[in-house]
């Protein structure tokens, strides 16, 4: 039976590797994702998981352990936050390249300076053209969710890929919430056993990862290339199943939010959704008509589903939790990225930039409100009237600019 | 292998070979050489695992490899953590029943940098955690694969494309080598039984010191002298003899510690002087006789310092 449990996105997602009997993971203790290797060091010492950890000494040796130990047949699974993200760097196109699907967590956190321990997007966004697949969750269920997924999605035979289950750090890895953890039946319905073609095997000796001749890599490239674009055709397919076995109703790439009538949408990936959501009721009330759209894949970018979706609204909101300092736009990777899928279509809204909830922060009520309003001016002149917004920083709504000139009266000396 | 069964003689070695022929290392290439002796050494229940260096760009190009087991890359920097997986994975696997294998003989085939330099931290990690690889590593004291350049193996003296010799800095590369059998086998890394020095041109002994490393339980460490045509300049012909040389004037020795205990596997009657060595290769052809002093002078101090008692001679 499905157990109905309270805890956080970290041991949502020990749940899951119990469940899918992960045979190695990796540790290397970084805040905020450490407590998932807490979680499961407890369990294999108790005799709950048949696992073997290994204690890392950094995160390049985590995620090089979890390769080694995928090439010889293993589940192995890893995890990091911030700056761990970036030490492992080297590993990732090797470890997507070298076709091992193994799976990392990874509770975002800002990259240094300052030395920050709050969520932002930036740490894991750097991976997003080294070959894994892998999008942000909103909650712990969504956690242990998307780990499920990302195993089925990532071992299967058509695709081979490593996954990273991200999610928001302190929102999603450490605020306790209600979620519930699946039976084994289930899990074993919907992820079968790792079973490689090849793996490192004396009785059928294969050799991997050998140096080729120039002419030799495109090909290797253009296959990574199209079994991205097969990942593509898969989540939609593997997350129908998913939503039928454990009896979710989960969008394969996008979750929209009182959409139905709205002139204009916020755009987002991760926690944040939860305040939005809140804020939306409010803005509603004051006859905004807005909704919200959330990205559940990274990459695969949705482009497809964006093309399809996006046309319905005049202007969107692309809320960036990260940076890109001199992107396109001025904005962060998600404004990049949106504004390039629906480039072409003939019909697309106005899509505006903000970048907000860096370090950590909470994106307020009063924030959505202002970014809403700022929408409505966009809608009102129907046109861009700023390409990207830093809010509290470069603002343009009415509000923003009262507050600007009560500063200024007040310090005349920063004019 | 459970149990090391020792090769009396070159002609007991066995015949079956695991590293074949269709490679492209340069003639006379002790690396290879190397390769070719610790495969049959082994024998078939073996992976290797090769970060990037010579043996693994002379030997893989083309997408393919000359060897007859499993055999995979690494980064320069983590051949210790992806064997450590590896030997954790297999461990697991088979404690789980999920597969019927034999725990295989698991050999990290690093070259200098990806052993004792960029690979440093895996290699001492891998040996501080206790896994079950034998760490090995093919010592041509430069980074060869690129072109040579220097390594922290390169001898003091010794010409590469990072130390050139000129009016201001005459004598080229300046440091005196690490020790990596100082670093990884007299205590530092509790877990490691057995260690040992080796060469090419001592193929018995270094067939048996594979079998050694590979009999114990745990991490072991191989540190073998490779000589390299191209990187030290001299005719392609003479590697095995250099090698020899090598020993006899104390610019190698051959030694093993097992359970903290050292033993010689040879020692020369007497050292000859290191001029003798110095002379046969071409990085070397700049020196003056106050370097060549200062080397000698090294020779006799580490001579010493290791224990070893024959009779020395000269520094200066």
């Amino acid at each position: 039976m499905p157990i109905k449990k309270r805890g956080t996105g970290l041991t949502a997602v020990a749940d899951a590797w119990q469940l899918a009997d992960i045979d190695v993971t990796a540790s290397y203790p970084i805040r905020p994702y450490t407590a998932v290797m807490a979680e499961v060091a407890k369990r294999i010492a108790n005799g709950q998981m048949k696992c073997e950890m290994v204690h890392g000494e950094g995160e390049h040796a985590q995620f090089s352990i979890a390769h080694g130990a995928s090439m010889a047949g293993a589940r192995a699974t890893t995890g990091s936050s911030g700056v761990g993200v970036t030490y492992a760097f080297e590993t990732y196109s090797p470890i997507a390249g070298g076709r091992c699907p193994i799976q990392a967590l990874i509770g975002d956190r800002t990259l240094d300076p300052p030395g920050d321990f709050g969520s932002e997007h930036t740490d894991c966004l750097t991976l997003r053209d080294n070959g894994w697949i892998y999008g942000w969750a909103e909650n712990a269920q969504e956690a242990l969710d998307n780990s499920l997924l990302c195993f089925r999605i990532g071992e299967d035979p058509e695709i081979m890929l490593p996954q990273i289950v991200a999610m928001d750090g302190y929102f999603v890895t450490h605020i306790s919430q209600d979620y519930v953890m699946p039976d084994q039946a289930q899990v074993d319905k919907f992820l079968p056993p790792f079973k490689p073609e090849f793996r490192l095997d004396v009785n059928k000796p294969v050799i991997m990862g050998p140096q080729i001749e120039p002419e030799m890599g495109p090909p290797l490239e253009w296959d990574r290339n199209v079994v991205m674009e097969r990942v593509k055709e898969l989540i939609p397919k593997a997350t129908a199943e998913f939503n039928k076995i454990f009896g979710a109703k989960y969008a394969p790439f996008v979750d929209e939010y009182m959409t139905d009538d709205a002139d204009m949408v916020f755009l987002l990936q991760g926690a944040h959704a939860v305040t939005c959501r809140s804020a939306i009721k409010y803005l509603r009330e004051a006859g905004y008509k807005v909704g919200m759209c959330r990205l559940r894949w990274i990459r695969p970018f949705p482009d497809a589903a964006l093309q399809q979706i996006l046309p319905k609204f005049k202007v969107v909101g692309v809320i960036d939790t990260n940076t890109s300092y001199g992107a396109a736009g001025g904005g962060g990777v998600l404004l990049v990225e949106t504004r390039a899928s629906v480039s072409e279509v003939a019909n697309k809204p106005i899509i505006q930039g903000f970048t907000s909830g860096l370090g950590g922060e909470t994106i307020t009520h009063e924030e959505f409100f202002k970014m809403a309003d700022m929408m409505k001016q966009t809608l009102d002149a129907g046109k861009i009237i700023q390409s990207s917004t830093w809010v509290n920083f470069n603002d343009y709504d009415k509000a923003a600019i009262e507050v600007k000139a009560a500063w200024e009266q007040a310090a005349p000396s920063t004019k | 292998m459970a149990v090391a069964e020792m090769i009396k003689s070159i002609a007991q070695a066995p015949e079956k070979e695991y590293y074949l022929p269709g490679h492209r290392t340069c003639a006379g290439c002790g690396p290879a050489l190397a390769y070719r002796l610790i495969a049959k050494a082994s024998g078939k229940n073996t992976i290797f695992i090769g970060p990037t260096g010579c043996m693994y760009v002379a030997n893989t190009s083309y997408a393919c490899g000359p060897w007859a087991v499993p055999w995979t890359h690494a980064q320069i920097t983590n051949g210790g953590a992806v064997a450590s997986g590896i030997e954790v994975a297999f461990k697991q696997l088979i404690k789980k029943g999920k597969i019927k294998d034999e725990f295989p003989n698991i050999i990290v085939m690093a070259g200098d940098g990806g052993a004792i330099d960029i690979g440093l931290q895996a290699a001492s990690s891998m040996m501080y955690r206790g896994h079950d690889v034998l760490f090995l590593m093919y010592d041509n004291e430069s980074y060869a694969n690129t072109g040579i350049q220097v390594s922290p193996m390169t001898p003091y003296g010794a010409t590469t494309m990072f130390t050139p010799s000129g009016p201001e800095i005459p004598e080229a590369k300046k440091f005196f080598p690490k020790d990596p059998m100082a670093i990884f086998c007299s205590g530092g890394h509790p877990e490691v039984k057995y260690g040992a020095t080796a060469s090419i041109s001592y193929p018995v002994d270094l067939m048996n010191k594979v079998r050694k490393g590979l009999a114990v339980e745990g991490p072991a460490f191989l540190h073998v002298q490779c000589p390299c045509p191209k990187g030290w300049t001299y005719p392609a012909d003479r590697t095995v003899e250099l090698g020899k040389l090598a020993v006899e004037t104390g610019m190698w020795f051959l030694y093993e510690i097992e359970d903290g205990v050292k033993k010689w596997n040879y020692m020369p009657k007497k050292l000859k002087p290191v001029e003798e060595y110095l002379q046969t290769q071409g990085r070397f052809s700049h020196l003056q006789p106050e370097h060549v002093a200062k080397m000698q002078a090294w020779v006799n101090q580490r001579t010493q310092l290791l224990g070893m008692e024959v009779p020395l001679p000269p520094a200066q």
